[in-house]
């Protein structure tokens, strides 16, 4: 069963076309993976599923309901959510703020208390900071927490764009292992990932994106 | 606070904060003179008041160009400036007014304070502090902080980002609106009197750190220092050019405030 559904997607920024009409299903429970060279335009496919950037053409369904035009926010209480390229901390805030804001949606919310111990068993390194401000702490702890963040958002869909960028090779396996974990769980995962080999291994599911069309 | 508070926030240059200063002073005004209510209680009436219409002013004026070059929302706030001023002096005109009130004095020494004053400088604390307590310990504080420090994290957090800037704007518009009517306890006041706190208002922002409520009460108390000590070794007149001297000194030397802002 697919629990999204992105079809014939057409978008861009500006005049700027950048997706000419991109296809892409995710299998429930399942990790599936987006990989691309530089700039084919996989973070604009996000942006577009996430609602960031409206699509000019083309239809995203969660679920089986049409969410294309939703903005991020609701679609963040449906259970869709991004862990954005670049972190994307909330960097003056502390640790357990930044996972407080995680669980900002209508969902999240109640379970707020599960999902942060469940955060804190994944990731012991942030239990030792909870209250450090999250702009002071390493790359890898910082997208560590980014992942716990957007897991705090108690999501159905998880997509990660570019989770291994600038960190060093065994930090990657970890954080890889611990999207294992989260499948396992029951979580759908979207990889996007520059790191072929390492993103194909873990994968279920594999896409290609050349050129703004696959 | 509210200047900073809205700049920190959302980065947009709030130029209706001084007429809302002079809203808040007419508000204590008609509460104490034509309704008879004691004009520390109607400070609650003003600050619901000001909550309201900074919600309004959001959504009506700033809203469509919060993404906009910074010209764009120095325009739309004047404008909302000129709008106020315009209809006040329609109202009130814009001969003087004042709020015929008395908390007494206290003596400290050789020199006398006036009941009003200290009250309105309690009241400032009280307001910091719960302004502090309300960013840093309450669900909707954080929501502002977190979408001043990243508007689009924040969107796909699931925090939605419009009514949380509606929001900031109208808590910047309210305590506004409160320092008006503070004012309006002890000073007189005519519809255009808001324009000299709001140029006040930027430079006790620049001195704290633009963004920095705790810092704005200090620079606060820094200029307030100053306004009295000076007069002391010179005319009173050189006043506004010594803070405003000093406005441009730390603009050069340290632009992020002496207590140092985040941005």
């Amino acid at each position: 069963m697919n629990i999204l559904e992105i079809k014939d997607v057409v978008s861009g920024y500006g005049e700027v076309q950048i997706l000419w009409g991109s296809t892409l299903n995710l299998q429930v429970g399942k990790v599936t993976c987006l990989v691309g060279g530089n700039g084919v335009g996989k973070t604009t496919l996000l942006r577009t599923t996430m609602g960031l950037i409206r699509p000019w053409q083309g239809s995203i369904h969660f679920e089986g309901q049409d969410v294309s035009r939703l903005p991020p926010y609701t679609k963040a209480d449906l259970g869709l959510v991004l862990v954005p390229e670049g972190r994307q901390l909330f960097t003056d805030m502390s640790v357990v703020e930044n996972l407080e804001m995680g669980a900002s949606n209508i969902r999240a919310r109640s379970k707020m208390k599960q999902n942060i111990e469940r955060v804190y068993e994944m990731f012991p390194r942030l239990k030792e900071r909870t209250g450090q401000k999250a702009g002071t702490m390493s790359g890898g702890e910082q997208q560590m927490l980014a992942v716990a963040r957007g897991i705090m958002a108690d999501p159905k869909v998880l997509m990660i764009d570019e989770l291994s960028l600038g960190l060093a090779p065994v930090l990657v396996l970890a954080l890889f292992e611990s999207l294992r974990k989260l499948r396992d769980l029951g979580i759908t995962i979207l990889l996007v990932e520059q790191n072929v080999q390492m993103a194909l291994a873990i994968s279920d599911y594999g896409y290609v994106l050349s050129e703004g069309t696959n | 606070m509210g200047l900073t508070l809205i700049w920190g926030v959302m980065n947009v240059i709030n130029l209706s904060h001084g007429p809302i200063i002079a809203l808040g002073m007419f508000g204590s005004y008609l509460a104490f003179i034509k309704l008879g209510i004691n004009p520390y209680l109607a400070l609650f009436l003003i600050a619901a008041a000001g909550l309201l219409l900074g919600i309004v002013i959001y959504m009506v004026a700033v809203h469509r160009v919060i993404n906009a070059p910074h010209l764009s929302s120095l325009l739309a706030t004047f404008s909302v400036n000129m709008i106020i001023i315009g209809l006040g002096t329609a109202a009130f005109t814009t001969s003087p007014y004042n709020v015929d009130f008395s908390m007494g004095q206290i003596q400290i020494g050789s020199t006398s304070l006036l009941g009003t004053r200290l009250i309105a400088a309690l009241v400032a604390m009280l307001v910091t502090g719960s302004l502090y307590i309300f960013l840093y310990r309450t669900r909707p504080g954080k929501y502002i902080r977190a979408v001043a420090n990243n508007r689009a994290a924040a969107e796909l957090m699931g925090i939605p980002s419009t009514q949380i800037l509606a929001l900031s704007f109208g808590l910047g518009t309210m305590l506004a609106a409160i320092a008006g009517g503070l004012i309006a306890t002890f000073f007189p006041f005519s519809i255009l009197s808001g324009g000299g706190y709001e140029l006040k208002s930027f430079v006790i922002g620049v001195l704290g750190g633009l963004g920095n409520p705790v810092g704005a009460l200090a620079g606060g108390l820094l200029l307030g220092v100053l306004e009295s000590i000076i007069p002391a070794f010179m005319e009173a007149s050189w006043v506004p050019v010594i803070e405003f001297g000093l406005f441009i000194v730390i603009l050069l030397v340290k632009p992020s405030g002496l207590f140092g802002a985040k941005k």
